[in-house]
């Protein structure tokens, strides 16, 4: 899977992502007020990092639930998201952590920044964002990003799409997913060992999103 | 219409007051016939009998004013028992001392030859009250009258009555051949010596219309009366050819007026569908008055993910056209809503679509979709009183909808208002006969439909939804209504997400086998290994298919409830057909498997593509708990 491509080779354009979520601001809450699998997903973290872990929050979005839920566990947060707006409602949410706006791209080895290394990365409802041939690269980035046995917890969309564009709470984004079997071959793949999974049927409280299956895996870094 | 137009049984009266006899100076100013204003050029001769005066031109003039007074009368007749009242009060005892009035049944209606026999049905009985002083023999003295006189009567097709029926003219009593006609008419009574007067005592009149007949009368004079003249042959001869026409006319106008109500009915459900997730109830009341057809409906359709589009509409005006106007448009939303189209597009689709049904058809409608699922309700209004939603508390909420220009106006922008539509609400929706009257503005009315629902729903459990109907309706319908009234009630229940599965999968050869892993998977989270095989073999089928054709991701989705519903969505356009598959053919057997397999099936086009939906019934036993109903 993603065999050949890197990030030299593909350069997509994401800003359409990013205004969408500029737009949708607060009402990504609105439209998706339960959280109970993130919040849950967020506890295992909790129960097996030490005090003072230092954890990534990747496309934390307005920083609720999960960036909040980590600080107020007091590890030192960081939270990145690709939206301004976003980021600018994280800061205003979540005070105690830090906050950037960056791409996951940027962070790649040898990319533009370097935030240092991770005991933990969340990426909830943010690989989904990517195209496909990406999504190796990005689960390349977060290995890299992490300590050796460092914790990965992510949640997605099942579906078996590739950058698929849908109408989103009156925006378009474009979205990926996999069935379950092949979510676990592709993040095996990635150098993960999946540890603890749960999935939820959830429908959002909007209109326009239609009921999905919500799954949220556990995950350790293979060494 | 204060009278059953249809007769249904004998009408026995004693006219209490005499009619102006003849003679008299006709009264009312309604008719300018020719007669009357000849014989009102004279002074009316006063009259203290019946009996005809000797001077025979004073008689003739006394006939033609007692004539008209008599026919007008009789025309003025809306309803055919006042018609055959007024008729009655003309004879009785002006010009006879009883008469006997019997009417085909059922009485004919338009031209057409009907091939069933006559049935003549005895419809009234009048007669004079007799004087203390007379003690010649009683006419129709037997008591109770009506049981004496035969209530219904099928003439001999080749007896004397068939054929004086056929001939339309009155004849007197004694004349040749008629008395075998009269016996087979009053049966017994003509049988009881004396009840039937000597002599030129009694002139039986059939009844004729344009076509048919209609029925006969017969009129009477007590032995001690002058016998009828010529003359009065030709005033029995109008007496009845008026009371025919009359009696036509009321018929025509009742048909009239039973089938504009039952093209109204037959235009409104006659059954609203029993989706998960939601109750409805409705009710529709037509105007008091029976002709106002009018052109209110209602509607509530299933749409995929069981979802259901809610809709009230009215036609402006009372009229057959109003009606009828309506029941087009009800069809032309629901084909609309077929599609799956959010709420504003339907009403801008309906209004493009109303303005080539005429230029001057003007209705309101408001489009409302449930979501039972994702709790929201969205709502788009064409001018329509607003709906109200009533919480599990009481509260009535005025939903706030831009109420944009009504269906008809044409270029309205109409907007769609998404809401949160909380489990134990119920929406109604209703037309203006319900909040408004001549007295009563919109704005008063719906406070006053809060402050009914107020005092029904507050402080214990919510109503069921029958009662809620029957108490608005109760307490906010006055006796007589000038408008029609429709009201649609839809209490919110929900739909667990848990009992939902649904994914997008992209069109590729292993797709088909990617819906059979998840509805695999879905089967078993929800205890249904039972169903498995059928299921999977469908899910494979009609993905199969549905991928030949796609070229974006298609939908899967599975509903559990007592059935458990598979649906299929993807964007093209080509909806399936059912064919038995031909050798060699790759494709084809899906749909005919589906058709053996399942419960139901079908296939819907939409705005994006098509959906296509099988159903198959859970076994009680694992069924969920939360969705049988009481």
């Amino acid at each position: 899977m993603g065999n050949g491509a890197d990030y030299e080779s593909i350069r997509f354009d994401r800003s359409g992502q990013a205004e969408a979520f500029d737009a949708i601001g607060d009402r990504y809450d609105e439209a998706f007020p339960h959280k109970e699998g993130q919040l849950s997903a967020g506890e295992w973290l909790i129960d097996s990092l030490p005090a003072g872990a230092r954890v990534l929050d990747l496309g934390c979005g307005t920083g609720v639930p999960t960036t909040r839920q980590m600080t107020d566990a007091g590890f030192e947060v960081v939270g990145i998201d690709l939206s301004r707006r976003m980021v600018q409602l994280a800061r205003e949410y979540v005070p105690a952590a830090t906050f950037h706006q960056l791409d996951i791209a940027d962070l790649r080895p040898g990319g533009p920044h370097d935030l240092g290394r991770f005991d933990a990365v969340a990426a909830f409802f943010s690989l989904l964002m990517l195209p496909r041939v990406e999504i190796p690269l990005a689960l390349q980035t977060i290995r890299h990003l992490l300590v050796p046995g460092g914790l990965f917890v992510l949640s997605m969309v099942e579906a078996d799409v590739d950058n698929y564009a849908i109408p989103f709470l009156g925006n378009t984004i474009r979205v990926s997913g996999y069935v379950l079997e092949d979510l676990h071959k592709v993040i095996e793949a990635g150098g993960f060992e999946i540890v603890k999974e749960a999935s939820y049927t959830y429908a959002p409280a909007v209109a326009d999103v239609p009921p999905e299956e919500q799954v949220f895996l556990c995950c350790r870094r293979h060494d | 219409m204060t009278e059953h137009p249809t007769p249904q049984g004998p009408r026995v009266t004693r006219t209490p007051q005499p009619p102006p006899p003849h003679g008299r100076r006709a009264e009312g100013r309604g008719s300018q016939s020719q007669t009357r204003s000849r014989s009102q050029s004279q002074d009316p001769v006063p009259d203290s009998t019946p009996e005809p005066a000797p001077d025979r031109g004073g008689e003739q003039t006394d006939r033609l004013q007692y004539l008209d007074v008599a026919t007008r009368r009789i025309a003025r007749g809306m309803d055919l028992d006042e018609t055959l009242r007024e008729l009655r009060r003309a004879a009785v005892p002006a010009f006879a001392d009883a008469i006997i009035v019997h009417l085909h049944d059922p009485l004919p209606v338009g031209d057409e030859k009907s091939a069933a026999p006559v049935v003549l049905q005895l419809h009234s009985v009048s007669r004079k009250p007799e004087a203390p002083a007379t003690s010649g023999a009683p006419l129709l003295k037997s008591r109770p009258l009506h049981s004496d006189i035969a209530e219904r009567v099928r003439p001999d097709t080749a007896g004397r009555l068939s054929k004086l029926l056929l001939t339309g003219r009155p004849a007197f009593g004694d004349a040749p051949g008629i008395a075998p006609a009269v016996a087979e008419l009053l049966g017994p009574l003509a049988g009881v010596p004396e009840a039937i007067p000597p002599g030129r005592r009694l002139i039986i009149a059939p009844l004729h219309g344009r076509r048919h007949v209609m029925g006969t009368v017969v009129l009477l004079r007590r032995p001690e009366r002058s016998p009828f003249t010529r003359d009065d042959l030709l005033v029995a001869s109008q007496l009845a050819t008026h009371t025919a026409i009359g009696v036509q006319k009321a018929v025509m106008y009742g048909h009239e007026a039973s089938v504009a109500d039952t093209l109204q009915h037959t235009m409104l459900p006659s059954s609203l569908p029993e989706p998960t997730g939601i109750r409805l109830a409705s009710r529709y009341l037509p105007a008091s008055k029976t002709a106002q057809v009018g052109g209110d409906w209602y509607d509530a359709i299933p749409l995929p993910g069981n979802r259901v589009a809610l809709i009230v509409g009215d036609v402006m005006g009372h009229s057959m056209t109003s009606a009828a106007i309506m029941g087009q448009l009800r069809t032309i939303v629901q084909t609309l809503a077929g599609l799956d189209l959010p709420p504003d597009e339907v009403l801008h689709h309906l209004d493009e679509q109303a303005q080539r049904l005429g230029s001057d058809h003007i209705a309101t409608c408001l489009y409302a979709i449930y979501d039972p699922i994702s709790h929201r309700l969205l709502i788009a209004n064409a001018g329509h009183p607003p709906a109200v939603l009533l919480h599990p508390d009481g509260h009535g909420e005025v939903l706030r909808v831009p109420p944009a220009a009504p269906i008809g106006v044409g270029g309205v922008d109409f907007e769609s208002v998404e809401m949160h539509a909380p489990t134990g609400a119920t929406l109604l929706l209703y037309t203006d006969g319900l909040v408004e009257s001549r007295d009563t503005d919109v704005g008063t009315g719906v406070e006053a439909l809060r402050t009914s629902l107020r005092a029904v729903a507050s402080g214990r459990a919510a109503p069921s939804l029958e009662p809620l109907c029957d108490h608005i309706l109760g307490t906010m319908v006055p006796g007589s209504r000038d408008d029609d009234i429709a009201l649609l009630t839809a209490r919110f229940e929900g739909f667990p997400p848990d009992s939902v599965g649904y994914w997008h999968l992209d069109p590729h050869p292993l797709t088909a086998g990617q819906a059979r892993r998840l509805t695999r998977r879905a089967l078993r989270r929800w205890g249904l290994e039972s169903m498995l095989d059928s299921t999977e073999l469908m899910v494979s089928e009609v993905v199969t298919n549905a991928v030949r054709f796609a070229s974006r991701p298609i939908a899967l989705r599975l509903l559990r409830t007592d059935v458990l519903r598979c649906e299929v969505t993807d964007d093209s356009s080509q909806v399936p057909r059912m064919r038995q598959a031909q050798p060699g053919d790759e494709g084809g057997r899906g749909l005919f498997l589906v058709d053996q397999l399942a419960q139901r099936w079908g296939a819907t086009r939409l705005s994006t593509g098509k959906v296509v939906w099988f159903e198959q019934q859970i076994p009680k036993k694992q069924r969920p708990p939360d969705h049988h109903r009481p």
